[in-house]
């Protein structure tokens, strides 16, 4: 039998621009997926255009790199803003941070499971936008198909409530305005911190008595899936939800986890590099660390199938998101699968709302939010915190309050790099390898691995150049 | 899902005020909705965050069809929205083409449109094996469109993508085509605002438009017995012309709360928009106490207006610098 080749072009239920191309082959009888590439879709040059603003801009302007994870990025850069500054935001602030930028993790969770994921095992309802959909492999009974789609309705409320309290010290949602470096402008009026309170009560109740029951149900239909989608196993967190005003500790902290196996391994953002051999860009800059990163673009280049870099830690393809945070965290170590990602990430929704419950009780009413502080003259910093689908880094240097260089490394870029010059493959595409194909008209298992990595292209920053329609 | 055209009916009448609807608005897009030949609606991403597709989600209301869905199930075609279609791939594609060629669908682009490289830097789909730049797509699509809405300011001016360097050359819908288009700015587009639209072209209601392609009756309202458009800051509550309660206006963040936030870069003065108490809002019984009624915007939370809306967004000027405008 001839291999497959066939392309995914838009992958759908995601953030941004995806196509995947696949070869499928029968190995050991076993139809399944040979090769792969994971390719972004669209270039919009973010470090490029905030060249030259003012460097209290970059929480604003990075926002709106992502309209799912904004409130990640307003931190990283509020991070790297602080750090600049030298000043830590008072407790008040740093709280204030980490309820909006929780409600997003929460809004975001809740999003990909019921949204984004979850069309991949059930059946939608029979119109536009659900059809025409595949009708392969559906395991789930008429009276648990009515349970998921009432919660699906249901989720949709609750997500947005999510942004609701969000935006109570957010101002609006999505890109939030009120993250600067210092803290934020925001202050935690009494009405305001109940009003947060209530909301977030509702969303924990949906989250421990639909979302994880609902993720337990899909992972008991769809046990084989925690065979399935394994890829390298090497996990990897920045950390994030600073427990302290100076960010000594945190509710996540970063590590790395080898092969998913052993100790969880100090992480040392000095070890990071962006790999560019299979990427158009010019390999006199290959192996950087971002803080000295440059983006020369050369295309055509021979050997090039993405505009995607490879970032790389000594070397060596990590996979990012709530399963890394969860394992190094030491909350969820029961495996590295499809079904893993989406129980671990329910799991840790639960845990950050009931942190957030704690935080915002901590909270004293219209207490001061901001610490004082003038841009120095030339400072390079960085901020790293974790997005919900994984760690994000900001490297900045300053000179004279304006931004002279701006690197940013995405979870979706960890997630979804192309190979590297020792030709070993992105995470996702590890992932995939393998993976059977039972029809490959209708690819649903390639699809519910790259949904179980929740990629949000919008992030990364690159584009493939490939075929192009004739105007 | 018993979701019917008759319950968003019950839903519009419920929210008539927030859609802008009077009673023959309303039996008006009875009759349109009623239609079953109701026109398709799709919805391309280019340039984009998708956080207009994310702010679209947060579409309210807590009495009768609640969410976006039930508008999506109950009122609109939706037959194209990559974020949240089942389908992928080919058949989504192809489905797309379908509904092209017949022609009469609303078509509404979130992003704007990069031009470099031959609008390489952006591609919107493939269909067997051939890619379409979202270029090639919106130069398409528009030809064929009833009506363009372009939700959001990238696709409205640009937006963010076209700011600084502009290094994929990022430009606006209309800007790009010569067409007319209804422009819905914000970053995101309010999604209210968006519903408004696609329900005035569902009941064929003339839209007038300001000289930046967007509606006056959301982006141009005169205060009573105003000779111009109300800005922001004409409305505003720190602002104390209006409220001469109002504190002295904040010169640092370190004592801003509840003041006039102009020094410290509020672009207000020059944005007209409709934006005050008008986001993430919790709606409520109107007897619940004030803990339950949220209504949020940015300078309630003590943040200076961006200028969002407007096609000078972001410009080269700090935020955070008394805007010259």
């Amino acid at each position: 039998m001839p291999v497959i080749v066939a392309s995914i072009d838009p992958v759908t239920r995601i953030e941004g621009h995806l196509k995947v191309n696949i070869e499928v082959d029968a190995v050991g009888g076993v139809q399944q997926i040979t090769n792969v590439q994971t390719v972004g879709t669209l270039f919009r040059g973010f470090e490029k255009l905030l060249e030259g603003r003012d460097s209290r801009d970059a929480p604003i302007i990075t926002s709106r790199i992502c309209g799912v994870c904004p409130t990640s990025h307003a931190m990283a850069a509020a991070l790297a803003l602080d750090a600049q500054a030298g000043v830590n935001p008072p407790t008040a602030g740093r709280i204030l941070r980490n309820l909006v930028h929780g409600a997003c993790f929460l809004e975001s969770h809740i999003l990909h499971f019921y949204l984004l994921s979850l069309p991949d095992f059930i059946q939608g309802p029979g119109m536009p936008p659900w059809t025409p959909g595949w009708e392969m492999d559906k395991r789930v009974d008429s009276t648990a198909q009515d349970k998921f789609l009432a919660h699906y309705l249901e989720a949709i409320v609750l997500r947005r409530r999510c942004h609701e309290i969000g935006a109570l010290f957010g101002g609006k949602l999505p890109h939030t305005p009120t993250f600067i470096g210092g803290g934020v402008t925001a202050v935690p009026a009494a009405d305001k911190i109940a009003a947060f309170q209530a909301g977030l009560s509702e969303i924990l109740a949906f989250i421990a008595d639909r979302y994880i029951p609902d993720a337990e149900r899909l992972a008991s239909l769809y046990n084989d899936y925690f065979l399935i989608g394994r890829g390298y196993g090497n996990l990897l967190a920045y950390g994030a939800f600073e427990l302290d005003n100076a960010g000594a500790t945190k509710l996540f902290g970063s590590g790395r986890v080898v092969n998913g196996a052993g100790s969880v391994q100090p992480m040392a953002a000095t070890a990071i590099t962006e790999n560019v051999t299979h990427a158009w860009y010019s390999d006199a800059y290959n192996n950087l660390n971002p803080a000295s990163g440059e983006t020369a673009m050369q295309t055509p280049k021979a050997g090039a199938y993405s505009w995607l870099k490879a970032p790389r830690y000594s070397g060596a393809p990590y996979e990012v998101g709530p399963l890394a945070r969860m394992w190094v965290a030491g909350d969820y170590r029961n495996g590295v699968s499809v079904m893993d990602r989406i129980r671990a990430r329910a799991y840790e929704a639960l845990k950050i709302a009931r942190a957030m419950q704690s935080w915002a009780a901590e909270l004293t009413p219209d207490a001061s939010t901001y610490s004082t502080w003038a841009a120095p003259a030339n400072a390079t910093t960085q901020g790293l915190t974790e997005a919900p689908r994984g760690a994000l880094g900001h490297w900045t240097r300053a000179a004279a309050g304006r931004i002279g260089q701006y690197q940013i490394i995405t979870p979706t870029c960890w997630n979804i790099s192309p190979r590297d010059s020792a030709e070993q493959l992105g995470p996702l595409e590890k992932a995939l390898m393998g993976t059977p194909v039972a029809d490959a008209n209708q690819p649903v298992e390639v699809l519910r691995v790259i949904h179980s990595v929740d990629p949000c292209l919008d992030c990364a920053t690159h584009v493939m150049k490939a075929r192009r329609r004739a105007v | 899902m018993a979701i019917t055209r008759r319950s968003f009916m019950k839903y519009c009448g419920l929210a008539a005020g927030a859609l802008g609807l009077d009673s023959t608005g309303l039996g008006l897009l009875q009759k349109a909705l009623a239609n079953p030949l109701a026109p398709s609606v799709i919805w391309l991403q280019g340039a984009a965050c998708a956080g207009c597709s994310v702010s679209l989600l947060n579409r309210i209301s807590d009495a009768g069809p609640a969410t976006v869905t039930e508008v999506l199930t109950g009122a609109i075609n939706l037959v194209y929205h990559t974020t949240l279609m089942t389908p992928a791939g080919d058949p989504a594609v192809a489905e797309l083409r379908r509904v092209y060629e017949n022609g009469s669908y609303v078509l509404v682009l979130e992003g704007g449109v990069p031009t470099a490289a031959g609008g390489a830097t952006c591609i919107a789909h493939s269909l067997h094996g051939e890619e379409t730049t979202f270029q090639q797509a919106v130069q398409e699509m528009t030809a064929r469109a009833l009506a363009t809405v372009c939700v959001g300011t990238c696709s409205s001016f640009g937006g963010i993508p076209a700011s600084g360097s502009n290094p994929t050359s990022v430009v606006g819908v209309s800007q790009l085509t010569g067409r007319p288009t209804i422009n819905i700015s914000g970053c995101p587009a309010n999604p209210d605002w968006v519903v408004w639209a696609v329900v005035q072209l569902l009941t064929g209601t003339p839209v007038d438009l300001d000289s930046d392609g967007r509606p006056t009756a959301l982006y141009g309202t005169n205060l009573a017995g105003a000779v111009a458009p109300a800005t922001l800051h004409d409305k505003c509550p720190r602002n104390r012309d209006v409220n001469p309660n109002a504190p002295t206006a904040a010169t640092s963040f370190d004592n801003c709360n509840g003041r006039c936030l102009l020094d410290l870069g509020c672009r207000g003065p020059v944005v007209k928009s409709r934006c005050d108490g008008c986001w993430n809002i919790k709606a409520a019984d109107p007897t619940d106490p004030p803990s339950e009624r949220w209504r949020n915007w940015c300078v309630g939370a003590n943040a200076p207006c961006q200028g969002c809306v407007e096609k000078t967004f972001p410009g080269p000027q700090s935020f955070f610098e008394f805007y010259e405008g």
